[in-house]
């Protein structure tokens, strides 16, 4: 479904990204680890349409996007949890949600999107009409996923959603991924809870100082002893 | 202090809320393009003033009814604010120099109408010019009066557009992060022109209400800066029921001292709002 090829990005005269390939296929979650600074941001943004690429390929059902404005990527089906959230925190949590689904496709939609992010985040139904900004972080993950989710991606974008957030709603930020991607979303998953993102991913890739190191079924990735020196937390 | 007649004061407070709701009615678009756009617009000062001497020509010289020269001056004014935003987006003007791009668009806005118009003073002889009614001792003109509604009929307007539709939801959620904005959807070039092309349009409305009720002349436009600057900042930055609220106030205030002390003290009564609201809010701005 997605295919990126031998990607380029630059932020003026720094490259972030030399020749990144990736592709995903319809339905897969697929992960990409590595540590900070490794360009996942700049990789998952330019994907999103946020950032222009200097050089290679992106196209999504083999339809090039290279060209394509940055506020028509939603409509190829691309929707994007961003890092850090980024809500639109004065609006209310109902306001970013209805937000998410501005483009016609998935705005006639709105109403049935909205009950079904609500079945997956029940704890936003009592806060609706709450300013965003005044959410727990964990609430703000929650509307961040649903704002994408109403936008009726056919691939969710996820930039380490777990960052900042206590544990045990990190394992229901998972839970919820999973489903999310059982429904038949595809997913790109980036994080730096290197074990947890294996433990769902069906594929991975590795990157790092903006090259894709290594790329495999997560078992190939645990076996590998720098994986599991770098990311798991294995000694020596 | 002598204490003036109840009369005097009422008719004072009257004047108060009519000019105050010009301030707010010049402030509005200004409020709106730097709040959302971040772009500091002198040139709304002088595009109103256009339009005042716009809607003096057509009416006065060509003998239209004033209400009816907004047919033609709000489709030109919306074109003519496209256009800049245009222009700014095209050669990527920054937010400070918007202040010295409009400025120039100000200087030569002032040029053109002392070329057409000259430097004298002109008033618009329409059938509103003297219309006015009697509420027990106090007059209201209707022009003012007209102003008044205008301000807050188009505030209203643009609070309940902004709060209650998708295009308004669009327009600020791209005031706060226009990328993500644009992420899902939205196209922020497009609604800049929009939002640039009402803003003008607005002004081109306070210019019918400055015609109906003050006597222009071009030096004008620099006398009502900085008080709707003050009307602008107090009320919040791209809120748009703020300028209008703030004007009022400021208006009421002025024309209260004026009544109470000496007319020489009312600019202060502004200014002094102005810095209380920047030493209290300035968080906000
Ligand atoms: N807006 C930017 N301007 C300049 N350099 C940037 C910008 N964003 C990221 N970078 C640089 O690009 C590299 C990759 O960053 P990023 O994609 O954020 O990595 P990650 O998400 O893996 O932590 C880093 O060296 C970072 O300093
Ligand atoms: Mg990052």
């Amino acid at each position: 479904m997605l295919e990126v090829e031998r990607l380029e990005v630059r932020y003026g005269a720094a490259t972030a990204l030399w020749d990144v390939s990736i592709r995903i296929a319809a339905g897969e979650l697929v992960c990409v680890v590595g540590p900070n600074g490794a360009g996942k941001t700049t990789l998952i943004d330019a994907i999103a349409g946020l950032n222009r690429i200097s050089a290679g390929r992106l196209a999504m059902d083999g339809r090039d996007l290279n060209h394509l404005p940055g506020h028509l990527f939603c409509d190829q089906g691309i929707a994007i949890v961003p890092e850090g959230r980024r809500l639109f925190v004065a609006m209310s949590v109902l306001e970013n949600l209805e937000l998410g689904s501005f483009r016609p496709a998935a705005r006639v939609a709105r109403q049935a999107s909205l009950e079904r992010v609500l079945e997956i985040f029940p704890a936003l139904k009592t806060r609706l009409a709450a300013p965003a900004g005044t959410l727990s972080g964990g609430q703000q993950q929650m509307v961040a996923i649903a704002r994408a989710l109403m936008a009726k991606p056919r691939l969710l974008l996820l930039d380490e959603p777990s960052l900042g957030l206590a544990p045990s709603i990190v394992l229901e930020m998972f839970r919820v991924i999973r489903e999310i991607n059982e429904s038949g979303v595809a997913v790109l998953l980036v994080e730096q809870n290197v074990a947890m993102a294996l433990e769902i991913a069906g594929r991975a890739y590795v990157l790092e100082e903006g090259r894709i190191i290594s790329e495999g079924s997560p078992a190939d990735l645990m076996n590998q002893p720098h994986i599991r020196r770098a990311y798991l937390g294995e000694s020596g | 202090m002598n204490f003036p007649s109840w009369t005097l004061l009422g008719q004072s407070l009257l004047s108060g809320i009519f000019i105050g709701s010009l301030y707010g009615l010049l402030g509005l678009g200004l409020s709106l393009s730097w709040g959302m756009l971040r772009q500091i617009n002198l040139a709304h000062f002088a595009l109103a003033f256009l339009g005042a001497y716009l809607t003096f020509q057509l009416t006065s010289v060509v003998g239209m009814d004033p209400l009816m020269t907004l047919a033609l001056i709000l489709p030109c004014f919306f074109a003519f604010g496209v256009l800049m935003q245009w222009l700014f987006s095209r050669f990527a003007i920054s937010p400070f120099n918007s202040l010295l791009v409009t400025f120039g668009i100000t200087v030569i806005i002032e040029s053109l109408i002392q070329w057409l118009w000259t430097a004298d003073y002109r008033r618009m002889d329409s059938v509103y010019a003297d219309m006015k009614f009697k509420v027990g001792t106090l007059y209201v003109p209707i022009p003012e009066l007209f102003t008044l509604l205008i301000a807050i009929l188009l505030s209203l307007s643009t609070w309940a557009l902004l709060r209650y539709t998708d295009l308004g939801r669009a327009l600020r959620a791209s005031a706060e992060d226009g990328q993500i904005a644009a992420a899902f959807g939205v196209n922020e070039k497009k609604l800049a022109l929009l939002l640039s092309g009402f803003s003008a349009a607005f002004a081109g409305v306070a210019g019918l209400c400055l015609a109906l009720s003050y006597t222009l002349s071009p030096s004008q436009i620099y006398a009502w800066i900085g008080v709707v600057f003050a009307a602008v900042m107090i009320g919040g930055l791209g809120n748009p029921i703020g300028p209008l609220v703030a004007g009022i106030v400021i208006g009421v205030a002025e024309a209260i001292t004026m009544a109470l002390i000496s007319p020489a003290w009312a600019p202060l009564v502004s200014f002094s709002l102005l810095i209380i609201v920047l030493l209290t809010r300035a968080d906000k701005i």
